[in-house]
């Protein structure tokens, strides 16, 4: 076999398929002990926060489901990070990038499965806070509240989606969990602390809050300035971050 | 798929060229070049920091090298259609997930390129892993277990090349001769490979060809027999100007 031979068999056309990429990044979300443990303790946390809420507040649906996006709100988020960042403080980048050189391929491939969980996890909470509210009605006795309208749960459900979003551009962009979940967190004090800055500062706030962004979402009603200031949101947490980011992978030397 | 993954006659597996790697104000890496040649198993061999690990990297296309170039088949590893069922890499055993069984380790790779599950059993075989140890986590795996894991990674795709960083560091003297017989035997059937080491006694146990490198610079390189006073003496004559404890 000649040179020439050798490298027509190696360019085959055999490169490594998406869906294949995919499917083992959505294996390594659920195959390490630390992941198992995290997602067991998001489901325990979800059915005790709405069941406990639920005797306390009596049985109103809308605000059951609500009551998940406390825990979601920070435990989706991490998720990302960690999703992201465990390649780097696990080193397992090294072998990650060797078997798929083109890395942006396999960011590509890790951000799905996170954001596929934050839709199966809007709507696990909502069927627990359903069960919940019908069971909650049932014990006391007293009429359960179902009144929702369905385009403010499709809204929680998107703002779910948005914070994992922001989890994975800050883990992409900080390749480090401590640093991206301490900005993360921080976040909403540096939103309050803007809004007291006066009525430019308040104005400010609904352009770049991302507790502001995930509320108007969750109420179902989105105006055309609400569209406006979501989508600079989005770019400011999640397309500019996720960028950097992956720029940064793609040139980063793996050691 | 057959065990004995190496066939075909190649004429360049493994070339550097004028290779220089330079990190702000270091020069890693000082006009590298050698080749490695078909079917043989050749040491890179220096002391530790001589920038082993570093000219591995740039090879795999995990760093990039500041001038020249590095090639497998005359290619840039980047290149390749799915380098993994072509090179076979090794580069720190310790590079896994702790909370992450071995067998996972060894399924996650299969899946990606593209091979059958009973490929994790076949080489769990080759490389001594029992059931039981690759159900463990990696983080309760000796050494010389995460070493025996991180060949049967590199061995997967049943790879005509194997670029193995330090393989036998971490073995013990029963594992050094398996790697030694289980590298020869994939030599024998057409497999090239580099290994490094800082270790000369096993590589002039393993290897049939021998590049020096000390500082980042090429310092010989040739047949492990064919150094007139013996490997050793050549080592530490040539590193001797080198030497962090003689400067």
């Amino acid at each position: 076999m000649s040179v020439m031979e050798e490298k027509d068999v190696m360019s085959g056309g055999s490169s490594i398929p998406f869906g294949r990429l995919l499917a083992v990044e959505a294996r390594k979300l659920l195959d390490t002990r630390g992941s198992k443990i995290m997602i067991l303790i998001l489901v325990v946390l979800v059915i005790a926060a709405i069941v406990g809420r639920g005797f306390f507040s009596g049985p109103e649906f809308h605000r059951l489901v609500g009551t998940a996006g406390i825990g979601y709100g920070t435990l989706l988020p991490a998720l990302g990070i960690l999703t992201v960042t465990s390649e780097w403080s696990q080193r397992t980048a090294l072998t990650t990038f060797t078997l798929e050189p083109r890395r942006w391929r396999v960011l590509a491939a890790k951000c799905v499965p996170p954001l596929v969980v934050a839709v199966v996890a809007s709507g696990f909470a909502v069927l627990v806070a359903a069960s919940a509210t019908a069971v909650v009605a049932g014990v006391q006795g007293v009429g359960a509240d179902w009144e929702v309208e369905p385009s403010a749960l499709l809204g929680w459900a998107g703002g779910n989606v948005l914070l994992m979003g922001v989890g994975l551009a800050l883990g992409m962009l900080f390749l480090n969990a401590p640093a991206a979940i301490v900005v993360f967190l921080s976040a909403p004090m540096l939103a309050n602390i803007v809004h007291g800055l006066g009525s430019a500062g308040k104005e400010l706030v609904e352009w770049i809050d991302l507790n502001t962004a995930a509320g108007v979402l969750a109420s179902g009603e989105l105006s055309g300035g609400d569209a406006a200031r979501l989508a600079v949101t989005a770019v400011l947490w999640i397309a500019v971050p996720m960028a950097i980011g992956v720029a940064r992978v793609v040139r980063r030397e793996v050691s | 798929m057959k065990a004995a993954p190496c066939s075909g006659e190649v004429i360049l597996v493994i070339e550097f060229r004028h290779v220089s790697k330079t990190y702000k104000d270091t020069k890693a890496l000082d006009d590298v070049s050698f080749t490695v040649e078909p079917g043989s198993v050749t040491g890179f061999l220096g002391p530790n920091g001589a920038g082993k690990s570093t000219a591995m990297r740039i090879l795999v296309g995990l760093s990039r090298a500041t001038t020249g170039t590095a090639t497998v088949f005359g290619r840039p590893y980047m290149s390749l259609d799915c380098p993994g069922a072509h090179v076979g890499t090794l580069l720190d055993a310790t590079a896994q997930h702790s909370g992450r069984s071995g067998r996972e380790v060894l399924t996650l790779g299969a899946m990606t390129l593209g091979l059958p599950r009973s490929r994790v059993d076949e080489v769990q075989e080759m490389v001594g892993l029992t059931r039981k140890e690759s159900a463990r986590t990696v983080g309760r795996y000796s050494l010389g277990m995460k070493q025996r894991l991180g060949i049967g990674h590199a061995l997967l795709g049943s790879p005509r090349v194997l670029v193995l960083d330090e393989p036998v560091n971490g073995l013990d003297p029963q594992g050094i001769r398996w790697m030694r017989e289980l590298l020869r035997g994939l030599a024998d059937a057409g497999c090239s490979v580099l290994l490094s080491s800082h270790l000369l006694h096993e590589v002039e146990q393993i290897a049939d060809h021998v590049v020096m490198i000390g500082q980042g610079r090429i310092l010989a390189q040739g047949s492990v027999t064919g150094f007139e006073r013996g490997l050793e003496q050549a080592f530490f004559e040539l590193t001797a100007a080198t030497d962090r404890g003689a400067a």
